[in-house]
């Protein structure tokens, strides 16, 4: 990995003292985000790999990043705006911009667009996700160990793909544990409502959950209930654990450094390629950190060597026989989901207790 | 030292035309000394702000996107106050007329009739209309006030738009993401030139302005609900109705606040999602009272506000301002314009308190 | 001006040596201006102790401006005044009560909720208990006599105004301003009234009486200051001055006659009938209408009497159509023979009907429109409207039609109706009003705050239509005035109607007796006062 860095930012000097005259010697980044860069959180853990983005090209990109916009036609125009101010790679960073995300990168067809969590890609638009599942599913695994009512509790934002195979893996991990584990999910429909947030997870625990899951959630809301409430609890995203110091069973962290800076040399070097990028552990997105002291070193063993297969693709989380809600089973032993499947999910797997959201 | 207002008999018509420019100065100074404060770079903030709306052909035509459904809403609720119906759930009405008005291209996912936009503007205006008249009935029938019953049904407008679109509205090939499909272009009002976003739904707001003039000037029906708001006892004395103008008032903020959510859906937006309102139900208020609740007036605030917000959105993106900055700024212009323009109507006066009296008498 | 200035100068020299007055209260040169008209220009005035002196002059002669800067509320531009010879200058009205003035005004400043001694409380340190015993002793002293624990909104308009002046008297009084205190009063309770104030004047008190009934004040007051547009127009001695020179005085030039040619007419029409109209007033202060039986006939002046307050209000606007009870019978109200009772005021103004409402800023007309706007209220129907659409032309013609025809003195068809004085606004609604041509014309107060010379133009123009046939009601605190016009009177009292009395064959204190017979509790207050503590 760092080589390459190495040789691109090389390709990238070379390109500079080749074009001297020209402004294109430093790349314009604009970047647009749904909500406050917070000390955690979503746009937080977007920022930081644009940070790593910016400390590999130093002054060969100057990046311009407006934080806190609603979706709607003003985001549209913002993101027009960044255009014509000359940003020639834009990262959009909600779903909630794709449609007018995708029509301006098509009518720039030299410019290069990533966007969070969207399904639609054109040319020069690649949607990008993290395969949140993989570490849902070790976190699964601690979580089975630590529950002693075996049941586990997700305060989760919209019933989109991203998030309920999220939902899948966690259930699935645990139930590699012990099959009697169930979860309970309660939608809130928001990325960012604590008051929503923290009186679900209390209904969670009402409800005799001891491990919850903040699934998505750009609050730390969720994770002092934990603490508060005396139940281990993990989100994603990025670290939380200074709000629940005791009780924090760790993170599913999302570290968009090493795409971010792929893309941004893909796109200098003019070979940028529309597609959807869905990353996981395999590709250093996925980072499971954090680890709570109170997982039993055995078990702790277990998570490393699951870990380690799901890396190097013995091993997918997605696996048959997998069996839905209704008790059906979707995928036989020997088969495993396809990737479409899993982008398009639409179905909880057996041993989540609550309906998806129709 | 306690002072009060007093009104000035003859307000200078001279200052009255001062007053916009004045309070732009005022603002400019306090920001730009904020903005020394924040390390940001004051002339780029106020070119954004001022001269960066106007400077190219596509700035212009956002100005005037935003510019239309202000200018529908505030021309709607300024009729009201007029009448003291203090409607202040446009924003309701506006997504009630936004999701009436999606119906048609939900259920008619592929129809190209030429029909579906008058049909969505029908829907959109009823829908406002309805949702208008739940206040006008609630405060006609049982007195209920009309401040908090426009107010609360914004927000359950809300929880309905957030329903549908989790639920039987949801665009079917869109993953569960809270959306509707995008929709079909005999569904979206045609732009004006190519390349823009402004469409034809410019001249909705137009045509309405012209309406609400010749309403509140030319009309005895706009003098009734005038004579409503200025003198209510002088109203039922005359014999015009107080419930009708409760009901005139709503229903034609209710009409107009359905077809702004219509043209946002119809417009720029293109589909039916959780934010389609922008906020102008909120902002039409303001806007009401920066045009001094005049038809013309207000054609000038509503102008004057897109300026600002576009000027704004530009002032995030070029001059690299924080959006708090950026309202602060918003919200200074708009102070200091109440301010001057209270202080060219009004003038400070110290009111006598006990202490200086006792001093004053010698017995 | 001249006598004035001599009387000064006299005063200057016996003020501290006289034992029976000297100059208690003394202007010289006060002018104050507003930024249309001069309120008050140059006035100079003296008050003696145990003097009671009349300030007359009709409205907007500057009397009230003159009163609020005695009483500190208002601060002259220039002059000076003096206080027991030693220059003050008083800054606001408390300031002006630690010296020893008081000040009742037309509108009581009374919590109708609160008992009389919780109301004094108010103001005024000391216990309760301590503050009943000296409303007591003050009462029987001035026979100012009132139940202290009374509440207040039980007690009648006469008893309020005795609240008013004990709470001047609970200090150390030595000045009263009173502000039209008569117009409130039935005429049995004046003379109660002025013998309270002739005691208070003999034990050394000096009264400021503001009026403009100018018989109360040759009757009651031993000096008179009369004011005519903000300055001096005199002063005199009015038990020595005859009322026609006092008239003559206050408005500058004789007073017109009123004239009416009666002809006498047989087999008029009903325009107006009220059958056993009962109105609940959901308002718990609000009196309740009972029982009413009233009508009027083409070619009469019929009048209400009453003192203020007891159902009036009402009764105008159930008739006006204001106020439709949903109880109301079908045949309560009958105009010009139809059913009327669920007409709206513009159905019964289609009809015939008009109606002048006391109120004439804010109900018959709105302030801040134009005369040319508020013809518009109720004159919409006079072709002005073209589809709803309001034909300019038309409409200034309409106004600028009334102003010619009624003498409204004003800024043309453009003023604004709160522009006009008092008298001037009266007689554009009432111009409007009739020029709907109305067969039956309703008109409360007709010259409430009216001057003389509008008043005058106003009442001639009532007999005018009377003698033309028209049915003509008027409701009138104002004894004097339905003396002066009606036919026929009844009289209000409590939310009921006296039998229909022939105003030739009557007395002002026939109707005063009405005014306050079951209902009033004046007389039966020392009895019960006396339970009471």
């Amino acid at each position: 990995m760092k080589t390459m860095s190495k040789l691109l930012t090389a390709a990238a000097l070379t390109g500079a003292l080749i074009s001297t005259t020209t402004q294109a010697d430093t790349l314009d980044i604009g970047v647009l985000l749904p909500s406050p860069i917070a000390d955690v959180g979503w746009s937080h853990a977007l920022n930081e790999g644009i940070n790593a983005v910016k400390e590999k090209y130093g002054d060969g990109v100057t990046v311009n990043v407006v934080e806190n916009i609603q979706e709607g036609p003003d985001a549209d125009r913002i993101m027009n705006k960044m255009v014509g101010d000359g940003n020639d790679f834009l990262l959009l960073g909600s779903f909630g911009y794709m449609n007018g995300g995708l029509k301006l990168a098509k009518r720039n067809p030299q410019k290069s667009f990533i966007h969070a969590s969207g399904y639609k890609t054109a040319a020069n638009f690649s949607p990008f996700t993290a395969k949140y599942y993989e570490g849902a599913y070790l976190m699964g695994m601690a979580a089975a160990e630590l529950t002693k009512t075996k049941k586990l509790g997700v305060v989760s934002a919209f019933a989109i793909p991203e998030l309920i195979s999220t939902i899948n893996g966690f259930t699935l991990g645990a139930r590699s544990i012990d099959p009697e584990i169930t979860v309970d999910v309660i939608w809130i429909n928001s990325w960012f409502d604590p008051a929503k947030a923290q009186d679900s997870a209390k209904a969670l625990l009402a409800g005799g959950a001891d491990v919850l899951f903040s699934n998505a959630q750009d609050t730390p809301s969720v994770v002092t209930v934990g603490e508060e409430g005396g139940a281990y609890v993990f989100n994603l995203n990025s670290s939380m654990k200074e709000y629940a110091p005791t009780k924090y069973l760790g993170v599913v962290k999302t570290d968009w450094a090493p795409f971010f800076v792929a893309s941004v040399d893909a796109h200098l070097a003019g070979n940028f390629e529309g597609q959807n990028q869905w990353l996981g552990m395999t590709d250093d997105v996925v980072v499971v950190e954090d680890w709570s002291d109170d997982i039993s070193a055995d078990m702790k063993a277990k998570i490393a060597a699951v870990q380690a297969d799901i890396v190097s693709g013995a091993r997918h989380v997605y696996d048959g026989p997998l069996v839905n809600q209704a008790g059906e089973e979707v995928i036989a032993a020997g088969t495993r989901l396809e990737d479409g499947a899993i982008l398009g999910i639409d179905w909880h797997v057996e041993g989540v207790n609550s309906p998806l959201p129709k | 030292m306690v002072f009060k207002l007093v009104k000035r008999e003859h307000a200078s018509q001279w200052m009255l035309l001062v007053t916009p420019l004045l309070a732009v100065l005022l603002s400019i100074v306090v920001s730009s000394l904020l903005l020394v404060i924040l390390g940001k770079p004051v002339l780029l903030t106020m070119h954004s702000f001022f001269i960066a709306p106007f400077e190219n052909f596509y700035s212009i035509t956002e100005v005037f996107l935003k510019f239309g459904p202000l200018l529908l809403i505030a021309q709607a609720l300024a009729v009201g106050f007029r009448a003291k119906v203090w409607n202040i759930g446009a924003e309701g009405q506006m997504i009630i007329g936004a999701i009436c008005a999606s119906a048609v291209p939900v259920y008619f996912v592929d129809s190209t009739s030429g029909w579906m936009l008058p049909a969505m503007a029908l829907l959109g205006a009823i829908g406002g209309m309805a949702w208008a008249g739940i206040a006008a009935f609630l405060k006609t029938r049982f007195n209920a006030n009309e401040i908090l019953v426009t107010l609360m049904l914004s927000a359950i407008a809300l929880q309905l738009l957030y329903y549908l679109l989790l639920g039987p509205w949801k665009d079917p090939m869109g993953f569960n993401f809270p959306q509707t499909v995008m929709f079909q272009d005999e569904a979206l009002f045609a732009p004006l030139f190519s390349g823009v976003r402004l469409n034809t739904s410019i001249f909705i707001p137009i045509a309405f302005t012209i309406a609400v003039w010749l309403l509140m000037e030319k009309h005895f029906a706009g003098f009734k609900l005038e004579v409503g708001g200025q003198a209510p006892d002088a109203a039922t004395y005359a014999g015009f109705s107080a419930k009708k103008a409760v009901w005139v008032s709503l229903l034609l903020a209710g009409f107009a606040a359905g077809i702004a959510g219509m043209s946002e859906v119809a417009g720029p937006i293109g589909q039916l999602q959780r934010s389609v309102t922008s906020g102008y139900g909120y902002a039409g208020i303001i806007v009401a009272y920066l045009g001094a609740l005049h038809p013309i007036g207000i054609v000038f605030a509503a102008f004057f506000l897109a300026v600002l917000q576009i000027g704004g959105d530009v002032a995030l993106v070029s001059a690299d301002l924080p959006i708090s900055a950026v309202q602060v700024f918003q919200g200074l212009l708009l102070i200091f314009y109440l301010s001057v323009y209270t202080l060219v109507n009004y003038r400070l006066q110290p009111a006598r308190t006990e202490k200086t009296a006792s001093q004053g008498v010698s017995s | 001006m001249l006598r004035v200035s001599n009387l000064q100068h006299a005063n200057a020299v016996i003020k501290p040596l006289s034992k029976h007055t000297h100059t208690l209260l003394s202007l010289r040169d006060i002018t104050k201006r507003y930024p249309s008209v001069v309120a008050n220009d140059s006035i100079n005035l003296d008050v003696h102790n145990g003097s009671i002196h009349a300030v007359l002059g009709e409205n907007g002669a500057g009397k009230s401006t003159l009163m609020k800067l005695v009483y500190g509320m208002v601060e002259a531009d220039s002059g000076t005044m003096h206080w027991d010879g030693e220059l003050v200058q008083l800054k606001n009205s408390a300031a002006a009560r630690k010296l020893g003035i008081g000040m009742v005004f037309q509108h009581f400043s009374l919590f109708e909720t609160l008992s009389v001694v919780e109301n004094i409380s108010l103001t005024m340190p000391g216990s309760r208990t301590e503050l009943a015993e000296k409303i007591k002793t003050i009462g029987e002293r001035y026979q100012l006599v009132v139940n202290p624990n009374a509440s207040v909104h039980a007690l009648s308009v006469g008893e309020r105004q005795r609240v008013e002046i004990i709470r001047c008297l609970m200090q150390d009084l030595k000045l009263l301003i009173l502000d039209e205190p008569t117009s409130v009063l039935p005429p049995q309770h004046i003379q109660s009234l002025f013998d309270a104030l002739r005691k208070l004047r003999d034990s050394g008190v000096a009264i400021l009486f503001i009026s403009h009934k100018l018989d109360e004040i040759r009757d009651l007051c031993d000096t008179a200051t009369i004011l005519r547009d903000g300055r001096v127009a005199g002063t005199v001695n009015p038990k020595e001055t005859t009322t026609k020179e006092l008239a003559t005085l206050m408005i500058g030039r004789e007073v017109p006659h009123i004239q009416s040619q009666r002809d006498t007419v047989q087999a008029a029409n009903t325009v107006l009938r009220l059958n056993k109209l009962s109105a609940k007033n959901p308002d718990p202060f609000g009196t309740s209408l009972s029982d009413i039986d009233l009508h009027v006939k083409q070619h009469e002046i019929v009048g209400i009497a009453g003192v203020s307050g007891n159902g009036q209000q009402e009764l105008s606007r159930i008739i006006s159509g204001e106020w439709r009870p949903k109880t109301l019978s079908p045949d309560a109200i009958e105009m010009f023979g139809q059913r009327v009772s669920n007409m709206d005021p513009t159905q019964r103004r289609n009809l015939g009907f008009s109606f002048v409402p006391e109120e004439r800023l804010g109900r018959g007309a709105v302030p801040p429109m134009s005369l040319n706007r508020n013809a518009l209220l109720t004159a919409f129907s006079q072709g002005i409207l073209n589809r709803g659409f309001i034909r300019k032309k038309k409409l200034s013609d309409f106004t600028d039609r009334c102003i010619a025809d009624f003498d409204v003195r004003c800024g043309g068809n453009n003023a604004i109706a709160s522009s006009l004085s008092g008298g001037n606004l009266q007689k554009y609604i009432i111009g409007r009003e009739l020029m709907l041509k109305p067969n039956l014309l309703f008109v409360a107060q007709p010259t409430w705050g009216v001057d003389i010379g509008a008043a005058t133009a106003i009442r001639q123009r009532l007999l005018d239509l009377r003698d033309q046939g028209i049915g003509v009601l008027i409701i009138s605190e104002e004894i004097e005035e339905l003396f002066e016009v009606t036919d026929r009177l009844y009289v209000i009292n409590g939310g009921k109607l006296s039998p229909s009395l022939v105003t030739a064959d009557v007395t002002p204190n026939d109707v005063g007796e009405y005014m306050i017979a079951t209902h009033s509790t004046d007389s039966a207050q020392p009895e019960a006062h006396a339970h009471g503590v």
